[in-house]
């Protein structure tokens, strides 16, 4: 059944206007001879029978004598390519801080170059019946206080069993939050084994994202209120900068010990314990760390995006204001 | 025939092109982007194939097979299966970019249409 009050008209396929395709004959010609230049292109990759790239031999065979580990794999993303690793996850730390930017709520920035202090001090000397206690002031703190929103629901476990399911519901069911929290302790644990043991390739990153998935699913089962203790912006942004902070660190360190960049500095472990690997571990570890923050930010920061910044005067004026000014 | 891959990923990498290229709904256009992406993981991986390989994991090797046999013998490429993990990565960090952009100009513009939002106003 369509929507009651759709505000787009849809034709008979249920698709608005605006979905249609835009100039498809320039978008297949431009597909076809990207199409062409890819087909060359793959046709001249090496095949499944060709040698192994000299750079992959070179892997397999330093990963046990360098790094004691026999994952090849980790040896080139924590060894090898250590290097390239330390700018992928600062090109994740930037996606976040520009995930973060844009979706951080409308806010006062004029206190940045002072105008707005300035302007409070003059209006105290000139007219300080005007003081923050007026009209204005009092709109002002509503204002503060409808965006802070104090929350109305309460607590989904308070709620005794064979209520009728709230109209807004926090949470999901009694059954699902009881499976939810051992399913949690589990995945967490598994997720920091993964980047525990060594031998996992990759070993921080997937670890990172399980992790991220357990915050996600806490806050999926639970609501929020279970999982705004941690999930906020004071505990995790600290918790990854010192992820990036420890990655900084074991580079340097392997520059100023070894004079190469993430160059194993620790004494190797047995092969296949949960020391091997050297700085390989250490590595796995804060990548865990960065990616798992950084991921749980960049998630909760677009799951709050609540606030609209469509200008008033575009709803006053109805229909059609699509921005256009 | 591992031909049969490379094939597919430029097919995938076309389709998410002709999406970008055709349509003007942002969502569309960021999910056209996240099958090339996608394209470039069936590429990684597919080239770092060998026809009967074993992974390239230097625990468990048959009796008497040393690294140096394993790395001139038939193993699959430990580089490349690196390489698609970094992509997964980057693709994950840049499709969460695209989508806040998204839903911001959604929340600016009352609208997904791309040509809607070529206006600029602060």
């Amino acid at each position: 059944m369509p929507p009651a009050n759709d505000d787009a008209p849809r034709d008979h396929s249920g698709q608005a206007p605006d979905e249609e395709w835009h100039r498809p004959a320039v978008g297949l010609v431009v597909t076809a001879a990207l199409a062409a230049v890819l087909v060359v292109g793959v046709l001249g990759l090496p095949r499944e029978l060709a040698p192994l790239p000299a750079i992959a031999r070179h892997a397999l065979l330093i990963a046990l004598p360098v790094w004691g580990t026999t994952e090849p794999v980790s040896e080139v993303v924590y060894g090898s390519r250590g290097f390239d690793t330390f700018g992928e996850t600062f090109l994740l730390l930037a996606a976040v801080v520009s995930v973060v930017t844009l979706s951080r709520s409308r806010e006062s920035r004029d206190e940045y170059v002072g105008e707005a202090a300035a302007g409070r001090q003059e209006q105290r000397e000139h007219d300080p019946s005007r003081g923050d206690g007026g009209e204005e002031g009092e709109a002002r703190q509503a204002e503060r206080d409808e965006e802070d929103g104090d929350d109305p629901l309460p607590d989904p476990d308070a709620i005794p069993l064979g209520e009728p399911a709230p109209e807004h519901a926090a949470a999901m069911s009694v059954v699902v939050r009881t499976a939810a929290r051992p399913a949690a302790i589990v995945l967490a644990v598994a997720s920091v084994y993964l980047a525990a043991w060594g031998y996992t390739p990759g070993g921080g990153f997937p670890a990172g994202a399980a992790l991220t998935g357990v915050a996600v699913l806490l806050y999926a089962a639970l609501g929020h209120r279970a999982v705004s203790r941690f999930v906020r912006p004071a505990v995790l942004e600290p918790i990854e900068m010192l992820g990036g902070a420890a990655i900084m660190a074991i580079g340097l360190i392997g520059l100023f010990l070894k004079n190469s960049m993430f160059a194993n500095w620790v004494p190797l472990a047995p092969q296949q314990t949960i020391r091997a690997g050297g700085t390989e571990q250490l590595y796995s570890a804060s990548e865990l760390v960065e990616v798992a923050t950084g991921l749980t930010i960049a998630i909760f920061a677009l799951l709050g995006m609540g606030h609209d910044w469509t200008p008033d005067e575009d709803e006053d004026q109805g229909e059609g204001g699509a921005g256009e000014p | 025939m591992i031909l049969a891959n490379y094939l597919t990923a430029a097919t995938l990498f076309c389709l998410g092109a002709f999406a970008v290229l055709t349509r003007r709904d942002l969502i569309k256009i960021i999910m056209g982007l996240s099958v090339m992406e996608a394209s470039t993981y069936v590429l990684l991986v597919s080239m770092a194939y060998r026809r009967g390989a074993t992974a390239p994991v230097l625990a468990a090797r048959p009796t008497g097979v040393t690294e140096k046999d394993l790395a001139h013998g038939n193993v699959a490429d430990p580089v490349l299966q690196n390489f698609c993990l970094t992509a997964i990565v980057i693709g994950v960090a840049v499709t969460a970019v695209f989508l806040t952009v998204a839903v911001r100009a959604a929340q600016h513009y009352r609208s997904v249409d791309s040509n809607d939002v070529r206006g600029l106003r602060g």
